[in-house]
């Protein structure tokens, strides 16, 4: 028998890999730890972290839909006649891919404000130099602009991969080039990029972790806090691991849905 | 009477590559004019600048009065000129009759019933109502430009505008095209059409011109132009394709 053939046996394990079985897993995984280990420290961890999670999940939402939009306008930036735009879009998006996270989030959150105040000083603007912020918000701002810079790329790749013709239809029929984009060119992009927005997604809902180290009590914050008072750290970050892990299976389910639907809609 | 179509010394480059070289062309109301030529001679070039697809170095062209200059303008002519291109370029995500409704809806601002109604009228004119939910992956090449034909229509173009609308057809699905645009320019239908189809061009042009180098080397009706050319570069192109 040759390697490369594979009997109806084999085809059919090869369906034991499939994604949900790893999701199933994970749950299990979950639920056996809090059932099994009585008196168990492992719901005293999930009661402590609960906060975090919702900080988490709607810290990596709203963040999210914020890159879908900002993506999509630096995206159609770089596409622009306009030389203006074309500079400025690709200087951000150069700029914002050659610096690390970490230092982008801890940039807003720490220096961003003492920037806006000092502009406020020199220039005598009161509302400037009464400038505060939180925590939670600029996170979402480190996280949209790191972001929108990548999935302004994922758009742009979209966007191109349209043939040339489709744009020259719709404008030979009278549209201008924003009605084009909504009804001809997006539509069809959209389903190419599905599978690469759905790796950001997943991407920035990990990465979402490291703005634990810029005050927000998100879920890797809150196990940092909950180890430090209890030191049992393999419990802990077995505990946060998993549920990261549940997190990011369950979002890949979600997306490889979506784009079996999106193209049954074709 | 004032062409509808004025097209006045215009010139085109390419980087180094001169694709329009001084070309004036007058199209009147209700006629139809077939440009031939060598590829690389400038015929759709000259083509895709009456609405504006292409931009021009130098000249003027007015369309219906309007000349292409501001973005309103060239939106403006946009919708009184209607394009069928060479790879039809139907919106694949969208339905036979739902391709025929989107600009009516879009740019003519249209109702869902006018526009379907409209849509359904023109499919059934161009042969192919029964396709109507179909979509355009599932249809031939003659049925996909048809369905651009009458996408075109949908926006009662004044003017038709045909770019080799069969060179990407199998031989036995061209006729059906054919036929339907020889239905329009029975109808009146003011029609510039770059074809190397004989057999369209005398039954139904009022005008037959050759292009080469970027430039018209003659114009004639299509009978004496393939009969008894005058230039001798126009003999040796027809003496290539017949």
């Amino acid at each position: 028998m040759t390697i490369s053939q594979k009997t109806p046996a084999q085809a059919k394990q090869g369906r034991y890999f499939d994604r949900w079985w790893f999701l199933l897993a994970a749950v299990i995984a979950l639920i056996l730890l809090l059932v099994l280990s009585k008196p168990d420290p492992f719901w005293r961890i999930i009661l402590y972290v609960k906060a975090g999670i919702w900080t988490t999940v709607s810290l990596t939402g709203i963040s999210f839909l914020l890159v879908l939009i900002v993506g999509l306008l630096v995206a159609l930036a770089r596409l622009a006649k306009s030389k203006v735009l074309v500079g400025i879009s690709t200087v951000y998006v150069e700029v914002i891919r050659g610096i690390p996270l970490m230092v982008q989030l801890i940039f807003w959150y720490f220096a961003f404000p003492s920037v806006v105040q000092g502009i406020g000083h020199s220039l005598n603007i009161q509302s400037f130099i009464d400038f505060k912020t939180d925590a939670i918000s600029m996170a979402i701002l480190g996280l949209t602009i790191c972001y929108s810079a990548y999935m302004s790329e994922v758009y742009r790749a979209g966007i191109q991969s349209i043939s040339k013709g489709q744009m020259e239809a719709a404008r030979s029929l009278g549209m201008n080039y924003f009605q084009a984009m909504r009804y001809v060119i997006l539509p069809q992009a959209i389903r190419v990029i599905m599978p690469p927005v759905g790796n950001e997604f997943i991407t920035l809902l990990k990465d979402s972790s490291l703005v634990s180290v810029v005050a927000v009590a998100d879920m890797t914050r809150r196990g940092r806090e909950f180890m430090a008072a209890n030191f049992i750290p393999i419990q802990t970050w077995l505990m946060i691991a998993l549920l990261y892990l549940v997190m990011t299976l369950l979002a890949g389910r979600l997306v490889a849905w979506m784009e079996r639907r999106f193209r049954m809609e074709k | 009477m004032t062409p509808i179509i004025h097209i006045e010394n215009i010139h085109k480059h390419f980087g180094s590559v001169r694709a329009l070289n001084g070309v004036s062309l007058d199209v009147e109301k209700g006629e139809v004019v077939v440009i031939i030529g060598p590829s690389g001679s400038g015929k759709s070039t000259l083509l895709r600048c009456i609405n504006r697809l292409e931009e021009f170095d130098s000249g003027k062209i007015i369309v219906d009065g309007i000349p292409l200059d501001t973005a309103e303008n060239i939106n403006a002519v946009r919708t009184e000129v209607g394009m069928v291109f060479q790879q039809f370029n139907l919106f694949p995500h969208l339905t036979v009759l739902q391709n025929v409704m989107l600009a009516q809806k879009v740019v003519r601002k249209r109702g869902n019933i006018e526009s379907e109604n409209i849509a359904r009228e023109l499919l059934n004119k161009v042969g192919i109502h029964e396709k109507a939910n179909s979509y355009p992956g599932q249809l031939s090449g003659g049925q996909q430009q048809r369905v651009a034909i009458a996408r075109a229509l949908a926006m009662n173009p004044k003017i038709m505008l045909f770019d080799e609308p069969t060179s990407a057809l199998d031989p036995e699905m061209i006729q059906e095209v054919l036929d339907v645009m020889m239905d329009l320019a029975k109808e009146g239908m003011t029609m510039v059409v770059v074809s190397h189809e004989m057999g369209f061009a005398r039954a139904a042009a009022d005008r037959a011109i050759l292009m080469d180098g970027g430039q018209i080397i003659e114009e004639a009706t299509p009978d004496v132009l393939f009969s008894h050319p005058k230039e001798d570069r126009t003999k040796l192109f027809l003496s290539k394709i017949l």
